[in-house]
């Protein structure tokens, strides 16, 4: 969900026209562009924003600024706002690493290394300025900006100003000399720059001795110097203010302030304080928080904008401003004061009014934000759901968990939806813990309320936060059984619940094998996904519609909706989808037997599934990779890779994979003979396949066509067309290999109908020299015989492989003779016609019968025939 | 119950000490702590602070005054040995 983006927090702000100039700092700035990290650090109040607007105003660098809130501890927001920033410069970039965040909002190392490589690739330099950092808190964000500052590009570097010291590897990049700074004692006004400001700028007209007074009664904290100032500026009798300030001991802002304020007129002096509420106004906010102001709210901001009056501009058009930091708080408390000393209004009167205000002008945050300072719960509550969308997708995540953790538990169960804007907020910042106790909490206090189309509503939600624990846990049935309790409860506009459950629910399906309803499900999740703008959750039901595809056998409609989603994806940069995308792309090209594209899509894959922690989808890329060094004939690190995922699958419960990496694992000892191992994990996986292909090993085709035959029907019943045809290609090799080589072609003739249109090699490459043997058995005038040439073409360009020894030891044992002679006992000749046959004397044929049976083990002629079927004598 | 264990175990008093003078109108400010001027111009804060989360927002409110910090001390008084339910 995007974050909404305030432009005046991006604002540069302009240098005042009468400001006092500071050539010597700005000459520091600008020879220090070598450094990667400026840092100012000053306490409140000594002019380091001031400094920064004057510096971007005159430097030819080009300068992003990026004005700091509390809000912005939320790592999603903060870097959202930060690749927003840097694109107020160069538009184009940034976008990939805005959709990683969007979908992965802990993946911010990531989405900054998609940023770096980005700016590294581009020729313009960018300053960055982050004002007031000293609100970060978030030590991730401090690590993520130690990263950015470890792997800064060389178009990039930092500008930070802040109250205290971030938590930075300071000491280190000082001693590499990447580090500039200006602290306190750089920024204090000096003596001549005390007397520039109070003479020229203010137009005080002091005395040298009045200044130096000043000078050191402020110690040249500029903040303190500008009050003083602006005290003066109605001050008949300057020599006695001076006097009484410099001989007080007062702390200067606070006795200031009051010089200032008791100078102004009632009306300004009332709109300071009610308006220091704001954390940025306009005339007309201020005209709904001043009733009695008569719509002065415009004039009046300008007029203290002129009167120098700790107000900052924050767009060009003098529509929103804010007042200095220090001023605003120093107000605050002077108005927490004068409203304890009245009853006409109140703090939360206040409040109330700036959040309806800001709730018609479709700023749904700060409208929130103003409704839980006044702790009007219901309009809080009604806020928190948007128009559209929940606010804790936009970029309120903190704000919204702030307000929560401070309200008492009868206040959940009062508006049960909280319990669930808990919830969902708690499982936006991946904390699962304590998700269920909040639902089971919600479903207690609904108990107790009448039944509405809001409370049904409600009851959706929560099952659809249900599903999607159940989603992190691959329990198909109980996503579906909460994702069908979403649908029949969520409201018909709840477009945004609605779209992510029925993804949900095709996904669960997916995983149970029901492939129809999965089509159905992530057909309708991208029809919604369409209409409410979803896009992440129609690109996700696409590659769940590839995948569909992929099983149904129909390779070249899968690559079709493959490489729509990495169109779709390509400016988006959502590595879930690039994953599903790429990884299903490698798995085609892998099975079309173009192994470099394939290698290609799987690197790529595995460069997008790194980035996608807690998911399978880096094992996933392992099993293809295995599938690429067996093919390669590299079978000890193909093991050595499925080892690995192995472990991966089994530490972080990808259940789902286990019997993919067996299968590999089978297929590899079946190719390095080692027959006992194959079966064991056949065995203890109940893979029907791999325990046929183990029979077939062990030249017991009869007994692998009788596995074979239940799991044929089982994957027909249900429509697996994969595994019918993985099924029906062993089959054929069974009945083969059991000298029932007709049936086995007319199979074999309807599989290569079906793997000529879709382009299927490597299914038959995988199964070796006995494939291949009965590949050339395929009569080479059949209408089949081109796709069969061109796949014995394929086999003769490979590295040949055996995963089903043909009894190569057998065969030697029976000599020519007594083969032709065991040919025609199979073909029912007697002993007498088999004399003839071979001109051959009667002892001799019986001779030959002897040692025959000796060496199949058995007594009799029939018994004879049907072992030799068995060990596949008889089809060679 | 005795009151000493009602308070949060890690409460503890502090002595905060700040470079220029706040009157009483600033108490509420700095959540009921009590506001002494010093003869030399310099300001005490002194009371009971909740933990060290109260004790760093309290600090950050400090800094975003722009009020120069010159000390900050732990009292020990909740271990006195004149409480009897001290006794251990």
């Amino acid at each position: 969900m995007p974050i909404s983006i305030l432009a005046t927090k991006l604002h540069l702000p302009q240098p005042r026209p009468n400001g006092v100039a500071r050539p010597h700092l700005i000459a520091r700035l600008e020879a220090a562009q070598h450094c990667g990290l400026q840092l100012i650090s000053a306490p409140a109040g000594f002019g380091k924003s001031s400094l920064l607007s004057e510096w971007q105003a005159s430097t030819q660098q080009q300068v992003a600024w990026l004005a700091l809130d509390e809000g912005d501890n939320d790592p999603s927001r903060f870097f959202s706002y930060l690749v927003h920033a840097i694109q107020t410069i160069v538009p184009s970039i940034g976008g990939a690493a805005l959709s990683l965040i969007q979908a992965q909002p802990q993946a911010i190392e990531q989405a900054l290394i998609s940023l770096i490589n980005e700016i590294s690739g581009r020729s313009e330099s960018i300053s960055l300025v982050l004002d007031d950092y000293h609100v970060i808190e978030n030590h991730a964000l401090d690590q993520a900006l130690s990263f950015l500052l470890e792997h800064l590009p060389a178009g990039l570097r930092l500008l930070i100003a802040t109250r205290e010291d971030p938590n930075l590897p300071l000491a280190r990049l000082r001693a590499r000399g990447q580090l500039h700074e200006l602290r306190s004692a750089d920024l204090r006004f000096s003596l001549a720059e005390a007397q520039q400001f109070l003479n020229n700028a203010m137009q005080l007209d002091l005395s040298g001795a009045e200044v130096a007074a000043l000078e050191a009664r402020t110690e040249g904290w500029i903040a303190g110097l500008q009050l003083a100032g602006l005290s003066m500026q109605h001050q008949p009798d300057r020599q006695s203010f001076i006097a009484s300030f410099t001989g007080s001991h007062h702390f200067v802002m606070d006795y200031l302030l009051e010089e200032v304020l008791q100078h102004q007129p009632p009306a300004i002096q009332q709109f300071l304080l009610h308006s220091s509420i704001l954390n940025r106004m306009c005339g007309s906010l201020c005209d709904a928080l001043l009733p009695s102001n008569e719509q002065t709210g415009q004039s009046t901001l300008e007029y203290l904008e002129q009167a120098n009056m700790f107000i900052v501009a924050l767009d060009h058009e003098r529509g929103w401003y804010r007042y200095h930091h220090l001023f605003g708080e120093l107000l605050r408390q002077r108005l927490q004061r004068s409203l304890a000393q009245q009853t006409t209004t109140s703090l939360e009167a206040l409040h109330i009014r700036a959040s309806t205000w800001f709730e018609h002008n479709e700023l749904e945050i700060e409208a929130f934000e103003h409704a839980a300072a006044a702790n009007a719960i219901e309009r809080a509550e009604r806020l928190i759901e948007g128009k559209r969308v929940p606010l804790q997708f936009q970029g309120a995540l903190l704000p919204i968990m702030h307000w929560l953790q401070a309200l008492p538990t009868s206040v959940f169960n009062q508006y049960p939806s909280l319990w669930v804007t808990a919830a969902s907020v708690w499982l936006a910042t991946g904390q699962v813990n304590g998700i269920e106790q909040r639902l089971q909490a919600a479903e207690q206090a609904l108990t107790r309320h009448e039944q509405s189309p809001k409370f049904q509503d409600l009851i959706g939600r929560i099952a659809a936060i249900r599903g999607t624990l159940a989603l992190s846990q691959n329990d198909a049935g109980q996503i579906i059984a909460q994702s069908e309790r979403a649908l029949a409860h969520l409201a018909l506009d709840n477009l945004s619940f609605r779209t992510s459950t029925v993804w949900k629910l095709g996904y669960a399906y997916q995983l149970q094998g029901q492939r129809g309803a999965a089509k159905h499900a992530y057909e309708q999740a991208i029809s919604i996904g369409q209409r409410s703008g979803n896009l992440v959750t129609v690109l996700l039901a696409s590659i769940g519609l590839g995948n569909l595809h992929e099983s149904d056998n129909r390779l070249k409609l899968a690559t079709t909706t493959y490489q729509q989603v990495l169109n779709a994806c390509s400016n988006l940069g959502l590595p879930a989808a690039n994953c599903g995308a790429e990884l299903g792309l490698a798995r085609i090209y892998y099975q079309a037997n173009q192994l470099d594209l394939a290698e290609q899509y799987y690197q790529r894959a595995l460069q997008s599934a790194q980035l996608l922690q807690h998911t399978d989808r880096e094992v996933a890329c392992q099993v293809v990779k295995a599938r690429l060094l067996i093919a390669q004939g590299q079978f000890e690190q193909a093991s050595l890779l499925l080892e690995q995922a192995q472990i991966a699958a089994q530490q972080h419960r990808h259940t789902t994979q286990h019997a993919k990496i067996a299968a590999e694992q089978i297929r590899i000892h079946l190719l390095r003979g080692q027959i006992q191992a194959a079966q064991q994990l056949a065995q203890s996986h109940n893979l029907a396949i791999g325990q046929a292909q183990v029979l077939l090993a062990q030249q017991q085709p009869s007994a692998a066509l009788a596995v074979l035959k239940p799991a044929l029907e089982q994957a027909q019943a249900n429509g697996w067309h994969d595994q019918q045809l993985w099924l029906s290609l062993i089959q054929c090799l069974g009945l083969a290999a059991l000298g029932e080589q007709g049936q086995a072609l007319q199979i074999l003739t309807k599989i290569l109908i079906t793997a000529e249109s879709e382009g299927f090699v490597r299914i038959f490459l995988d199964h070796g020299s006995a494939m291949q043997t009965l590949l050339a058995s395929i009569n080479p005038q059949s209408a089949q015989a081109a796709y069969r040439d061109a796949l014995l073409a394929q086999f003769a360009s490979e590295h040949p492989k055996q995963l089903y020894p043909a009894a190569p030891s057998l065969l030697d044992l029976l000599s020519q003779r007594e083969r032709e002679v065991l040919h025609l006992i199979a073909q029912g000749y007697s002993n007498q016609a088999i004399c003839q046959q071979l001109h051959l004397a009667l002892d001799t044929v019986k001779g030959h019968n002897r040692r025959i049976f000796e060496k199949l083990q058995v007594q009799r002629r029939t018994e004879a025939v049907a072992r030799a079927r068995e060990l596949g004598l008889l089809s060679q | 119950m005795t009151n000493y264990q009602q308070r949060a175990p890690e409460a503890m008093i502090y002595q905060i000490c700040l470079r220029g003078q706040l009157d009483q109108t600033w108490a509420e400010w700095f959540a009921g702590l009590e506001i002494v001027a010093l003869t030399n111009g310099d300001t005490l804060l002194v009371g009971l602070i909740a933990d060290q989360a109260a004790l760093y927002g309290l600090i950050k409110k400090i800094r975003d005054l722009g009020m120069p910090l010159i000390s900050l001390m732990p009292l020990n008084s909740t271990t006195s040995s004149f409480n009897p339910h001290e006794q251990v």
